[in-house]
């Protein structure tokens, strides 16, 4: 690394470590209640009996639900994008009522699904499935919509059976909307997982920290939160990466 | 008709085609034939439907009226003995296919087992040139260099016909001059016959055995072609003396001086 | 006159398809779904007694407050990400250590400072719509012209007059996009806390429908709120578009 660049890091560094030495200062001495701002110590403590004991479970359960639905999502939203975004006419009839359910919260169909299937792991799986799907179907529309339209006469000239077009052209073409439409995906699943947790009393990061809360377990609270943040930033930078290695050829 | 009359036709036939669009004749009644091994230039100014006429040729494009065949058969549509090369190349090769993979999609087209499609490929970038750089990327290549990649897909594709819509319009005249040259060895080496779009004048005679010249807006009732020329020039042509050639500098004026004033 | 029909074929098509299961259900003895026709009859209810409006009215109010916070936070400081690189170089950990924070993770955070109502709410929407408002901003300042940063040095513009003229004028088509996503946020994060904790607004009055068997009213609470986030987001959109009209881009 150059100079400048650990000069950036390090001085990036510097700003985050005042940010938590605030922390500890306002925490230890009072300035805020202890009750809503645990001291830095009390929350490292708490991550680190968690994970050794429940903590580490209720984080691979949120993982694994939250995966499990974004997989689901995914492999669904592209299978029904592309039959939707290969037809011109399809699209024509079908997509004014993409354009109303795009806006709708994901979480808003947890009643619904409560009334349907009841309080279970199932039930809030179909919700993070159902409710994260939608991102990548609409990217998936979009994308084969807009394929380059000299292409299309590309194929044609080369008479490309239809299957072979959607397979070679479209999907590749639609490939870069499909990635950030997975990627939206990936974050209304760990919203919706937790979410889901909260209401359905379902084990889990969800659950834990709603019960610290309420238990007035501030550090735990913040542990889970802490554990929370790690999930999203981890998720979001793989896919970051596996994108940037799936659109190499968009050139530097 | 029998084989040999299927045989002795023509390779393309474009009978009374013309074309209109919302309403408004963009090509008037045209006929002309081509046969094998000819290279063929069409010229005129923007609007005369030159472009139009090509695609037509091609089967991309339904003609109004009139009918175009090829080997006396009428054509319904593109055909995988008829290539294109277009003029946008860049938005013609598939941008997250290597050079390799965008040729190789012909083949992939036309049903070629995996195992035999590589040392095809590798002709037709052989012939192109680009053998070097079968594994780059388009966005990694020139714009003449992305041109002759189309080429080499549409080589591969082993045509009868091609059909090139200002090929080499979008390229600076250094790397022009160079693909022509490269264009003009390819056509005679592999016998193809091309029907080649331009309204570059001294491309089309440098390039061409005949040279069809079209007219915009020919008037209700006149053609669109209003002249077709012969270009003598014996070949292998080359950039320098060609040009200096008596017959390329009357076929030349011609051309100018019928394209500056218009109509017939 | 067809053209404006065709958008609604499909919906009404899977409208009458869900009307005639509900109603098949119900006959079975489920519970759990009720018909369109009744969930539109729980509608009108709900609009005569007043209920409606006032929990749309805290759903959209809380919100709009929380997007006003977060993006006022949000523009503020994306613009001095934007202008200044030092300052953005300095705040990329923090940045990239608090953004990725789930906002409902923070539910209960605010549930035991500020217990129930508008602020917590307020807080977590706040929170949600500031990071957003805070990239795009910067990168919209990044993204100004150098060629007019340049005149502003060339004219000698002091530094507050560079922001105001040159500047604020040149981000805002990028800004109103920003605001778009914003909006969208808004909402949805402000019904989604309603679903999970908050007992005020549509997405606890939604709940509320299911948890006391009335399917019909839970359903309506469903429409509702897609209605009335397609309202607001394809009034943003015309907003959006307009400005950029406006401004000189193309929308």
């Amino acid at each position: 690394m150059t100079n400048a660049r650990t000069g950036r890091w390090i001085g990036s560094a510097g700003v985050l470590a005042a940010l938590v030495a605030l922390w500890w200062a306002a925490s230890n001495a009072g300035w805020v209640s202890r009750v809503f701002l645990p001291t830095p110590e009390a929350t490292a403590a708490s991550l680190a009996e968690g994970l050794r004991g429940d903590l580490l479970g209720y984080t691979l359960a949120t993982v694994g639900r939250m995966l499990e639905g974004w997989l689901l999502a995914s492999v669904f939203g592209v299978m029904l994008g592309a039959a939707i975004g290969v037809s011109p006419s399809v699209r024509a009839w079908v997509q004014p009522t993409l354009e109303f359910i795009r806006p709708l919260p994901a979480s808003a169909l947890l009643p619904l699904a409560i009334s349907i299937f009841g309080l279970n792991p199932g039930m809030v799986l179909f919700v993070v499935a159902f409710g994260a799907m939608w991102p990548v179907l609409l990217a998936t529309v979009h994308g084969f919509a807009a394929v380059e339209p000299r292409l299309s006469e590309v194929a044609r000239c080369l008479q490309l059976p239809r299957a072979a077009f959607v397979w070679k052209i479209g999907l590749p073409n639609a490939l870069p909307d499909i990635l950030a439409g997975m990627r939206l995906s990936m974050t209304i699943s760990l919203i919706v997982a937790v979410v889901g947790e909260m209401i359905a009393s379902q084990s889990g990061l969800g659950q834990a920290i709603l019960l610290a809360a309420r238990s007035f377990r501030a550090s735990e609270l913040f542990a889970g939160i802490a554990l929370l943040g790690l999930i999203g930033f981890a998720s979001n930078a793989l896919l970051a990466v596996a994108e940037k290695k799936l659109l190499r050829w968009q050139g530097t | 008709m029998n084989a040999r009359e299927i045989e002795a036709a023509a390779v393309l036939s474009i009978d009374r085609v013309s074309i209109r669009y919302d309403g408004r004749e963009v090509l008037s009644p045209t006929s002309f034939e081509v046969a094998r091994g000819e290279f063929v230039c069409i010229v005129g100014p923007s609007g005369c439907g030159k472009t139009t006429l090509l695609r037509a040729a091609s089967g991309l494009v339904v003609p109004s009226g009139g009918e175009v065949r090829r080997h006396g058969q009428p054509m319904a549509g593109p055909s995988r003995e008829v290539a294109f090369v277009f003029q946008d190349y860049g938005r013609a090769l598939l941008p997250w296919r290597t050079v390799e993979g965008n040729v190789s999609l012909a083949l992939e087209a036309a049903g070629v087992p995996a195992g035999l499609r590589a040392p095809r490929i590798a002709e037709a970038l052989d012939k192109v040139g680009l053998g070097r750089h079968a594994r780059k990327f388009p966005m990694q290549l020139s714009g003449g260099m992305q041109q002759r990649a189309q080429i080499a897909r549409c080589l591969a594709q082993k045509p009868e016909l091609m059909m090139m819509d200002e090929p080499f319009g979008a390229l600076d005249a250094l790397t022009r001059q160079g693909l022509q040259d490269e264009l003009a060895r390819l056509v005679r080496e592999d016998g193809l016959t091309v029907l080649f779009v331009t309204h570059d004048l001294e491309e089309a005679i440098y390039l061409g055995d005949r040279v069809i010249a079209l007219q915009a807006d020919p008037g209700p009732g006149r053609p669109s072609m209003a002249r077709m020329i012969e270009v003598p020039i014996p070949r292998p042509r080359d950039q320098l003396t060609t040009k200096e050639h008596p017959e390329f500098l009357r076929l030349r004026r011609e051309l100018f001086a019928f394209i500056a004033h218009g109509h017939d | 006159m067809t053209r404006w029909l065709r958008p609604l074929v499909f919906p009404l098509a899977l409208l009458a398809l869900f009307e005639w299961y509900a109603r098949r259900a119900a006959a079975l003895g489920s519970d759990a779904l009720a018909p369109p026709s009744a969930a539109a009859r729980a509608f009108v209810g709900a609009a005569l007694d007043g209920s409606l409006w006032q929990a749309t009215a805290f759903t959209l109010g809380t919100a709009a407050l929380g997007l006003l916070t977060g993006a006022v936070l949000g523009i503020g400081g994306g613009i001095v990400l934007g202008l200044s690189r030092r300052a953005a170089d300095l705040g990329l950990l923090s940045i990239e250590v608090l953004r990725p924070v789930p906002s409902v993770a923070l539910i209960p955070l605010a549930m035991l400072m500020f217990r129930f109502g508008v602020r917590m709410e307020l807080a977590i929407v706040a929170f949600a719509t500031f990071w957003p408002m805070l990239v795009l901003v910067q990168a919209a300042v990044r993204q100004v012209d150098p060629r007019l940063l340049e005149v502003s040095r060339v004219l000698g513009l002091s530094k507050r007059d560079r922001a105001w003229k040159i500047v604020l004028p040149a981000i805002v088509p990028r800004l109103f996009v920003a605001l778009r996503l914003g909006v969208a946020v808004a909402l949805v994060v402000a019904v989604t806390v309603e679903i999970a904790a908050n007992p005020n607004g549509m997405g606890y009055a939604m709940m509320i429908a299911q948890q006391s068997f009335d399917p019909a009213l839970m359903l309506a609470w469903l429409g509702w709120i897609g209605v009335v986030g397609y309202a607001i987001n394809a009034a943003m959109q015309r907003l959006q578009q307009h400005v950029a009209r406006r401004m000189g881009v193309r929308p």
